[in-house]
């Protein structure tokens, strides 16, 4: 796995920082304030991808990652591996159009894959609702929320390409308990089905989705509450 | 789902007395042949009856169990004043709308009844008029005539 360190046309280097999905505590965003500005950094930058980013002298990355590390942050992994995971503000209390907690559930994704190595970059993106803030529809690995704690999975998604695709959905109503499941099914085909440096969508492409689809979850639908008893409230008493 | 209790200037049951309306018309009432759930102005009243009693506004799914294949007749000068309610209580959530509104589901239910297909809604009661204009110029002016008794 490499880090996402960047050199610049100035000769100085990018380092790119994750946190929680974005996430930051007053705490790790004070620390980070005063160790970017004991590396000599004059800014940082937000991230479409949720991290910040800053420029510096290459002799005073080591330091700076000591410093962040101690603050539960670290240098975003970078290359052939799963990168920090998107996830939108849809929470408990938060959001009023998420429908499930997709901020929880990246959080946690990023907690147990973040770094992973993987044949090419793999994206993770979370969304509490069908309008994606996160672009799931862009990621690797999509999830978007179209329940109570159920998600509809895409995968194969690509962005910030010039040649993009869309993920398709290999699972409806899928629980967050389930997702790890399933993210490790698609891990396991995706690093065995794949050619050196094949970004999923090409795998995808080259050897169809099916074999994407876990065939244990699709066996065992685990059904939205919420579509199940509209259904049912439209069908009673008739 | 998003909860009704942040959207307190949604008045959902203002848009289900319209459809209520709308069945009292209906010669179908009170006969075994009403089955709401086949019926668009049936659907229409149990998706509000769901959202307002589950209190919340966007049921998952929901569009696409519309009855589509629903062809009773409406007239236009009844259909619109329902319509017109749509507008009143949409919250023009723009780029955010979403089809699975409550809102958005009374009104593609009340399209269906007069037109060939719904509107792709825009999320802005402006835009959406000035489609349903291109589609159904009468519609669109009894629309506004009675969005105008309430200005
Ligand atoms: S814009 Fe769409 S989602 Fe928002 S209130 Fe109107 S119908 Fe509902």
């Amino acid at each position: 796995m490499g880090e996402a360190l960047f050199r610049q046309k100035n000769g100085l280097v990018a380092v790119n920082i994750a946190a929680a999905c974005g996430v930051f505590t007053p705490g790790q965003f004070q620390g980070l304030a005063e160790a970017v500005r004991e590396a000599g950094a004059g800014a940082l930058k937000l991230t479409s991808r949720q991290t910040v980013v800053l420029i510096l002298e290459e002799d005073k990355i080591a330091g700076l990652a000591e410093k962040i590390s101690g603050l539960g942050l670290r240098i975003a992994p970078y290359g052939n591996a799963i990168r920090s995971v998107k996830a939108c503000s849809g929470g408990p209390g938060l959001c009023p159009r998420a429908l499930a907690d997709a901020l929880g559930l990246g959080i946690e994704l990023q907690n147990r894959y973040m770094g992973q190595d993987v044949p090419k970059d793999f994206k993770i993106a979370v969304a509490g609702c069908i309008r994606g803030c996160t672009d799931p529809h862009c990621a690797d690995f999509g999830l978007i929320a179209c329940g109570k704690d159920a998600y509809r999975v895409l995968i194969g998604g690509r962005g910030g390409s010039p040649s993009p695709e869309r993920g398709k959905v290999i699972l409806e109503q899928v629980r967050s308990s389930r997702v790890p499941e399933v993210l490790d099914f698609v891990l396991a085909r995706y690093r065995e089905l794949a050619e050196p440096g094949e970004r999923l969508c090409k795998t995808v492409g080259r050897v169809g989705l099916k074999e994407f689809i876990p065939p244990f979850i699709a066996e065992e639908p685990a059904g939205s509450l919420q579509d199940d008893e509209f259904g049912e409230f439209l069908r009673s008493g008739e | 789902m998003r909860s009704l209790k942040n959207l307190n200037e949604v008045n959902l049951e203002a848009i289900y007395k319209h459809f209520e309306k709308l069945c009292s018309g209906c010669d179908k009432l009170n006969t075994p042949e009403c089955r709401e759930s086949s019926c668009l102005i049936g659907f229409g009243k149990r998706a509000l009856r769901f959202s307002i009693s589950k209190g919340v506004l966007d049921i998952a799914g929901a569009k696409k169990m519309i009855p589509t294949g629903d062809f009773k007749v409406y007239y236009l000068e009844v259909i619109a004043p329902g319509l017109a309610e749509t507008c009143r209580q949409c919250r023009q959530c723009q780029d955010n709308h979403s089809p699975d509104c409550v809102i958005a589901l009374a009104r593609t239910c009340l399209e269906y009844t007069v037109l060939q297909s719904e509107i792709d809604y825009p999320g802005s009661v402006f835009q959406y008029l000035a489609k349903v204009r291109d589609q159904a110029p009468e519609l669109s002016a009894l629309i506004a005539a009675e969005l105008k008794k309430s200005s």
